[in-house]
């Protein structure tokens, strides 16, 4: 009998010891801010001793696995990065990020704070702001004796002068799904939304000036097969210097100006607020990306653990001296972070805060579905160079379609 | 027929232009996987460049690639060796009683659109709670590797006289003894071309495998998948990770060149 | 008179039994349940219950143009593949249709593809076609041709996966086409030889006409294959650009694994289950008339 008991407890004690091999299931995106915390990670490993099994998706993938994993009830995900806009409602209303109690938000601006949390409580950590920012090549403006654009309509001009067989004018993503972030900015600055007071708004006549500008622009002026392009499309036909103008987020500064990637030097890399519309300059400034904790976790403790320090001041110091916009406010006050960040990135950010909207997509559950539509409407509007006369009956059609989607989630006139 | 040796020399030049055109992607790909970044991009594209190993260490290194490899081979085999004992059987029993019905019902499986019935194996697989296990990736590879081995084989057993089991049913033995020790043993040709075959398919299947696999049990397919998107103009690396994936399949092929064309062609010879 | 026991009595029951079971378990009950899901509206992250509406999911996806035009995408591929591997793959095959050297490797050759990986293929042809640094477009400017947006264009976008399609499933074509002209007795040939008969005559009097049934086949292994491409559509394009590549199978797994809306991904599912089912049919009726 003794010998029997004994055994068990060996069992138990092995079983036990098992368990105790520390490791993590991360996944982080495609992004700045998730390569600069994959090389970051072996720190992370040797200073804990717990082991992250590290996976990187694309973007939308990532959105797609988490859902297709989440839904399955049986995933083994533990922290991963997250869309708040894009995410935080369905997961959300899933029960699949894990209430983040103990964690000290007092270094976030409130109105980061209010996409990730819902009633009172904080669902995930912000990471990343993102503002719309215009991006351009000093040396090329400065040869064509362009001033930077300050209104749409310089905008347009500067684009046609820059415009040759060889360099594209300006470029902004025309992929549908992807390029309404990117829309978004200029929509506001005509007058437009996508979403007012719970419903589709984009058919407005606002709101489709300002496709019909973009789709002028960009299929004026754009890169060949620019409705097939997001920014990690974009980015490299500007780092190989086929570019002269991009909008686009903010983060991207950093890599458009690494030398082992971009054959553009610094010098030539200006940044400027996105160009005033009719209706005034209110670029969207957003959390674009968060970090959370799986619901169903079995690590909770070590997740914590690996959540602290992937969001903590420190990585947020190092991230923004890379040029990647950070949420967190200390290091934005930070002076030895401030002399090696582009003085650019700090005046088009205090120009966001003060007029921006905190929107770049329609504020849904089924967001997805709702990007693709409104992607539709952006694609006919560049392929016919902003010119199609069935614009406002297709926007009426898909603003219909995201009525629908509203309704279904029920989320139809809610503010 | 007199051999015009003008003709001649316009089809060899033909023959070489077929063969040109088949193999050129693959030499495209092998090509790059050993090119630097900067050497992909170049335009005019280079035909001559140098050499490195970079891409390959890059994608060995930091992928689990072994483990990818590891979980395409476990499935492919269990789904291969699965369907084999599953299928040996009713081949046998359409070839010898005339099961027409039956052949139909089975190849359904293989014409109808994979989609239809990972919806809902997505679904149930998930209340099951085996999303993460292999049995779901093989139950799922089976449903492709079994009506190529039913398919392949029927055809093979009509094609053994009857008089073999005949003479030994004769002589007491019943038919699945026959089956067993006479029919089996010299079905070598045919279960070969229905392994190959049926292996080939289920290791290139993406579809199952991207909704079906989570972390632990990745194929290669997604890996491949996961790594172009991710990547996305790390062109080397890309390549490299196409020419991985694709030298299982292409060495079996090679070494059974003839079992795989036979395989391949059999189903539409048939009468 | 050996005295048959239980199973071999039963035999025909017995030894297809496990595969039927399996087929039941693992085919028929799935499409079963997505038939039961098409009368749902099922919206998984909604967070909102399941509940049985009938036919509104039919008719909000018969009523969407997105899924009528996934419809027309998927035959107008289906078809231009099929027709070019048709004719190419029969081309192919008369031409290599007599002893020569190296006719070993050229079938090795022919196999190569066809066992490539599609995912794969998908991402070489990625490369290939990139308009700004693909071969393809240095091939076309060479040769004096203007370029190619190739699958970045939604003009282009379908003809350019119907080459890659091509590419990867004309040798099978080929090869069955080149084991039925093995397969052909040889005194029709001898006697029309005799007659006098020319080449094309021979080819279209003779040798098309046997190996009609053996064309035919071949045409239905690929039209149901064809119907269903989803890796190569999956890994280059995912639809794209805007919706010019979605065919039904695509637009289907979007729903289901993107939207999540899994009572109308049903009703997408079922119809083109159907389609594969009524063309398979179809053709294998028309084949069995031809056989006469």
């Amino acid at each position: 009998m003794k010998k029997f008991i004994f055994a068990i407890l060996a069992g138990l004690m092995v079983m036990g010891a098992s368990a105790q091999t520390k490791e993590i299931r991360v996944l982080l995106a495609n992004h700045p801010y998730g390569d600069l915390l994959k090389a970051a990670i072996p720190e992370f490993e040797q200073k804990t001793g717990i082991k992250v099994n590290l996976e990187q998706y694309q973007e939308s993938q990532l959105s797609t696995k988490l859902a297709t994993e989440f839904a399955t009830g049986s995933s083994t995900v533990d922290v991963f990065m997250t869309r708040p806009l894009q995410e935080a409602k369905m997961f959300y209303k899933n029960g699949w990020y894990k209430p983040l109690t103990s964690y000290d938000f007092s270094d976030f601006p409130k109105n980061a704070l209010s996409v990730v949390s819902f009633g009172s409580k904080t669902y995930t950590v912000p990471i990343v702001t993102e503002w719309q920012v215009l991006y351009y090549r000093i040396d090329l403006l400065k040869k064509a004796g362009i001033k930077v654009p300050t209104t749409l309509a310089e905008l347009e001009a500067a684009a046609k002068k820059l415009n040759t067989p060889d360099v594209a004018g300006i470029a902004s993503r025309g992929k549908g799904n992807a390029a309404v972030t990117q829309l978004s900015s200029y929509v506001y600055n005509y007058g437009g939304l996508y979403l007012n007071k719970g419903k589709a708004a984009f058919n407005t006549k606002e709101a489709l000036e300002g496709v019909k500008y973009y789709g002028r622009l960009i299929g004026t002026y754009g890169p060949a097969g620019v409705t097939a392009m997001s920014w990690d499309n974009i980015m490299p036909l500007f780092q190989a210097g086929k570019v002269a103008m991009w909008t686009d987020a903010s983060v991207f500064y950093g890599n458009i100006i690494d030398p082992t990637k971009s054959q553009v030097p610094k010098e030539s890399v200006g940044i400027a607020n996105v160009p005033a519309g009719p209706k005034g300059s209110h670029p969207f400034i957003v959390v674009s990306w968060g970090m959370a904790i799986s619901n169903k976790t079995k690590n909770a403790d070590l997740a914590s653990q690996f959540l602290a320090w992937a969001t903590s001041p420190e990585m947020a110091k190092r991230a923004l001296i890379a040029n990647i916009t950070m949420a967190r406010n200390s290091p934005w006050v930070d002076k030895d972070v401030l002399a090696q960040v582009n003085p650019d990135l700090v005046t088009t950010r205090a120009f966001a805060a003060k007029n921006g909207f905190p929107y770049d997509r329609p504020y849904m559950s089924a967001v997805g579905e709702a990007r693709d539509r409104i992607g539709e409407l952006i694609v006919e509007s560049i392929n016919s160079k902003g010119t199609s006369p069935t614009l406002q009956s297709t926007a009426d059609k898909m603003a219909a379609k995201v009525n629908e989607l509203l309704e279904d989630t029920g989320e139809y006139g809610v503010e | 027929m007199r051999r015009n040796p003008i003709a001649q020399l316009f089809f060899y030049i033909g023959v070489l232009a077929i063969a040109l055109i088949l193999l050129f992607p693959f030499f495209w790909m092998l090509g790059s996987s050993f090119k630097t970044q900067v050497d992909i991009i170049a335009w005019p594209p280079k035909f001559i460049w140098k050499p490195t190993l970079a891409n390959y260490q890059r994608v060995f290194g930091e992928q689990n690639f072994l483990q990818y490899f590891l979980n395409s081979t476990i499935v492919g085999v269990s789904a291969v060796v699965g369907a084999l004992v599953l299928g040996l059987p009713g081949a046998y029993s359409i070839a010898r009683f005339k099961q027409k019905r039956l052949a139909i019902f089975i190849l359904i499986a293989r014409l109808m659109p994979g989609i239809s019935f990972l919806l809902p194996w997505y679904i149930i697989f998930s209340r099951l709670h085996l999303m993460d296990s292999y049995v779901a990736l093989i139950l799922s590879h089976l449903l492709i590797t079994l009506p190529v081995v039913v398919w392949i084989m029927s055809s093979y057993f009509e094609a053994i006289p009857r008089e073999l089991e005949e003479s030994a049913m004769v002589d007491g033995a019943t038919m699945q003894r026959a089956f067993m020790s006479i029919i089996l043993p010299i079905s070598g040709p045919g279960i070969v071309t229905a392994t190959t075959l049926s292996f080939i398919f289920s290791w290139n299947n993406f579809m199952f495998s991207q909704v079906l696999s989570m972390q632990k049990t990745k194929t290669l397919p997604i890996a491949v998948y996961n790594f172009v998107s991710y990547a996305e103009v790390d062109w080397g690396a890309v390549m490299a990770v196409a020419v991985a994936i694709m030298m299982p399949a292409i060495i079996l092929t090679m070494i059974f060149q003839k079992y795989v064309v036979k395989g391949l062609t059999m189903g539409a010879m048939k009468g | 008179m050996v005295k048959t026991g239980f199973m071999e009595r039963h035999l025909r029951v017995i030894f297809p039994l496990p595969a039927v079971t399996f087929v039941v378990v693992m085919m028929l009950f799935p499409v079963l349940y997505t038939l039961f899901l098409s009368f749902t509206n099922w919206n998984l992250t909604s967070g909102m219950p399941i509940s049985f509406v009938g036919l509104r999911s039919y008719v909000r996806v018969f009523s969407e143009p997105r899924f009528i035009a996934a419809i027309g995408r998927t035959f107008a591929f289906t078809g231009m593949a099929m027709a070019l591997e048709t004719i190419l793959g029969l081309a192919i095959a008369l031409v290599l249709n007599r002893e020569f050297l190296g006719k070993g490797f050229v079938k090795l050759f022919l196999l190569l593809p066809l066992v490539a990986t599609p995912v794969a293929v998908g991402i070489v042809f990625n490369l290939f076609f990139d308009p700004t640094i693909g071969l393809a477009n240095w091939v076309l400017s060479t040769i004096g041709l203007p370029k190619s947006e190739w699958v970045s264009n939604a003009a282009t976008v379908l003809p350019s996966l119907v080459l890659v399609d091509v590419w990867q499933w004309t040798p099978m074509i080929t090869l069955i086409c080149l084991a039925g002209l093995a397969s052909l007795p040889a005194d029709p040939f001898e006697s029309a030889r005799v007659d006098g008969a020319t080449g094309p005559q021979i080819l279209a009097f003779i040798t098309l006409p046997m190996l009609a049934p053996t064309i035919l086949t071949a045409m239905i292994l690929r039209l149901i294959d064809a119907l269903k491409t989803f890796d190569i559509i999956f890994a280059m394009t995912s639809g794209g650009p805007g919706y010019a590549s979605e065919t039904l199978n695509i637009l289907g797994f979007k729903y289901s694994f993107e939207y999540f809306k899994m009572g109308q991904a049903s009703v997408m599912l079922v119809s083109l289950f159907i389609i594969v089912l009524a063309s398979s049919l179809g053709i294998m009726k028309m084949r069995a008339r031809s056989e006469g």
